[in-house]
């Protein structure tokens, strides 16, 4: 299985032969929000939250400081064994069997139907996405194993396994899903709450000293270990069906 | 030659040292066809866990108390329950009080439980403890593992009390781990992994949970019905958790899990609130799945 990674990768470097500054421009592309993969039709349970407003505009950096403490840690690892698991299997069906299972243990955490379906659906485009970009025969693996057994594909997951067959670094990677992952949170708000433009860059520019730490936590996490304490958002995500007036799909 | 005060040291320092109490409890229910009813029909029993008997109720269940001889766990306790439900057997478990989690010594490990439950085919079983009230410094790690096979079903709640209140004791413990996976014919359907630290990260964030104070999570599952019927099921009971929702002092959420069951969370200023919304959903969910009647478990008399 090590072989194949290592000529999908050295196929896709040969393809994308042109060092480092290619390869940090092709993961910020991947990872912005301009990317059709429907990041922004989702709060993933803060529209809930406001809507009774029990979230605030004041109170939006200390709930996602705990984010990226929580959801965020937890993501962070799932991107990171995702990222690992074509190099980890044995063969294609053990890598086919270890996906779907990755994803399906992933799903088991999410509570909420929504949430659970809104990253999903975000996690089957960007793979879609991808796949038009590179030749990736291993996601391709990926998505149709995941169609067979009708599991669900996360984002981050499909974040960490397609930047990991296109050789991207561990750290870049994660780092970069965990910004993006809240930048979208935060542009959430900005059609949620009274927050402009300004407020809004400050709150993501004094969040990343707390993204750097959360991807640094989940480098020493185990799956199991990847704990997430958030019952509020838990509510937000599970009662978003209930609202009658939606801007956003979950 | 040590000397007899060295002896005696020795001795009393012994008798000073952290008790690590490693015990299990290990209960298999089976259906007695001929009876009608379900049995316990074998256990295997170390102090301080304990069960007394199985008594018959309504609808052929058997009913257990799970007892604490001890009170409650201290630090370095390593409880194990390990529950066996035959097939088309209906259990009914809960607990005899609140599971109190004693302030350790400093040297001292965390309190674990460990419970398994196997759920075989077309069984039933109920897990309606009290909840768990981590005391001032309490370390607390909790593991619950739910096998379901084909046309199981459970009714599996905790409920996690922020300390003792009435002594003006609100998340004083250290930590409280909580792990669960429940399995449905090998498939995650719902896995939970709860790290609570007070003083490192604060409960009153927004993220955690504000101005509440009492967690619960309920887990509905049946190995059976089509995700239709457990969306239909999340929209009834969601009508029904609306009016126990009142913002600032409870809140109530309902939500399908990814195959067979849904999940019912809950936090609340008081804990008062809790046992009886949990009841009445219940009570609605065991009707739909079931067409029984939820029977809370008589305790006192």
């Amino acid at each position: 299985m090590q072989e194949i990674v290592n000529m999908e990768r050295d196929s896709a470097n040969e393809a994308f032969a042109q060092g480092d500054a290619l390869a940090d421009l092709r993961l910020l592309h991947l990872a912005d929000s301009a990317l059709p993969v429907g990041a922004l039709a989702h709060s993933f349970g803060m529209e809930s939250l406001t809507s009774c407003e029990m979230l605030t505009t004041r109170d939006l950096p200390d709930f996602l400081q705990a984010y990226l403490e929580e959801a965020g840690t937890m993501e962070a690892t799932f991107c990171r064994e995702a990222f690992h698991l074509p190099a980890a299997t044995a063969s294609e069906s053990d890598f086919m069997a270890r996906w779907v299972q990755l994803n399906d243990q992933l799903s088991a955490r999410k509570p909420g139907r929504e949430s659970r379906a809104g990253s999903a659906s975000l996690g089957g485009n960007f793979l879609q996405v991808v796949l038009n970009l590179a030749e990736l025969p291993l996601a391709r693996t990926a998505l149709d194993a995941s169609k067979r057994s009708a599991s669900l594909v996360h984002h981050s997951t499909a974040f960490g396994l397609a930047c990991g067959l296109l050789g991207f670094a561990e750290n870049r990677v994660v780092l970069v899903y965990l910004h993006q992952s809240v930048a979208s949170l935060v542009s959430s708000c900005q059609r949620l709450l009274p927050l402009g433009q300004s407020e809004a860059a400050r709150i993501l520019w004094n969040l990343k000293p707390a993204i750097i730490t959360a991807v640094d936590r989940s480098a020493a996490l185990a799956l199991d270990e990847a704990c997430c304490f958030m019952p509020l958002l838990d509510w937000g995500a599970m009662e978003h069906p209930a609202l009658g007036t939606r801007l956003f799909i979950s | 030659m040590a000397s007899t005060a060295q002896k005696a040291g020795e001795a009393s320092s012994e008798l000073c040292a952290p008790l690590q109490l490693q015990a299990s409890l290990t209960l298999d229910f089976a259906r007695d066809e001929f009876a009608e009813h379900t049995v316990l029909a074998a256990s295997r029993q170390e102090p301080p866990l304990k069960v007394v008997r199985a008594f018959n109720v309504q609808g052929g269940a058997a009913l257990a108390h799970l007892h604490n001889v001890s009170g409650g766990l201290l630090g370095g306790d390593q409880l194990a329950l390990k529950v066996n439900v035959g097939a088309c057997a209906h259990v009914q478990l809960t607990t005899t009080g609140a599971t109190r989690i004693y302030r350790p010594r400093r040297q001292a490990l965390p309190a674990t439980q460990s419970n398994e439950f196997t759920v075989n085919e077309g069984a039933l079983l109920e897990y309606v403890p009290d909840a768990i009230i981590p005391y001032a410094g309490a370390r607390f790690s909790q593991t619950t593992t739910i096998h379901l096979a084909r046309g199981a079903g459970i009714f599996w709640w905790e409920i996690l009390a922020p300390g003792r209140e009435a002594r003006g004791e609100s998340f004083a413990y250290d930590s409280v781990e909580m792990k669960t996976n429940v399995i449905a014919l090998n498939q995650p359907i719902a896995s939970e992994r709860a790290r609570i630290e007070p003083a490192r990260r604060s409960t009153q964030s927004f993220g955690r949970l504000g101005p509440y104070r009492t967690w619960a999570t309920f887990c509905i599952a049946r190995v059976g019905p089509s995700p239709a019927e457990w969306l239909a099921l999340e929209h009834e009971l969601r009508e029904q958790a609306m009016p126990l929702t009142q913002h600032g002092e409870t809140l109530w959420a309902v939500s399908a899990l990814p195959a067979h069951g849904l999940m019912v969370r809950c936090v609340a200023v008081h804990g008062r609130h809790v046992l009886p919304g949990l009841q009445a959903l219940w009570q609605t969910a065991k009707r739909r799945l079931y067409g029984q009647d939820a029977v809370p478990p008589r305790k006192v008399n």
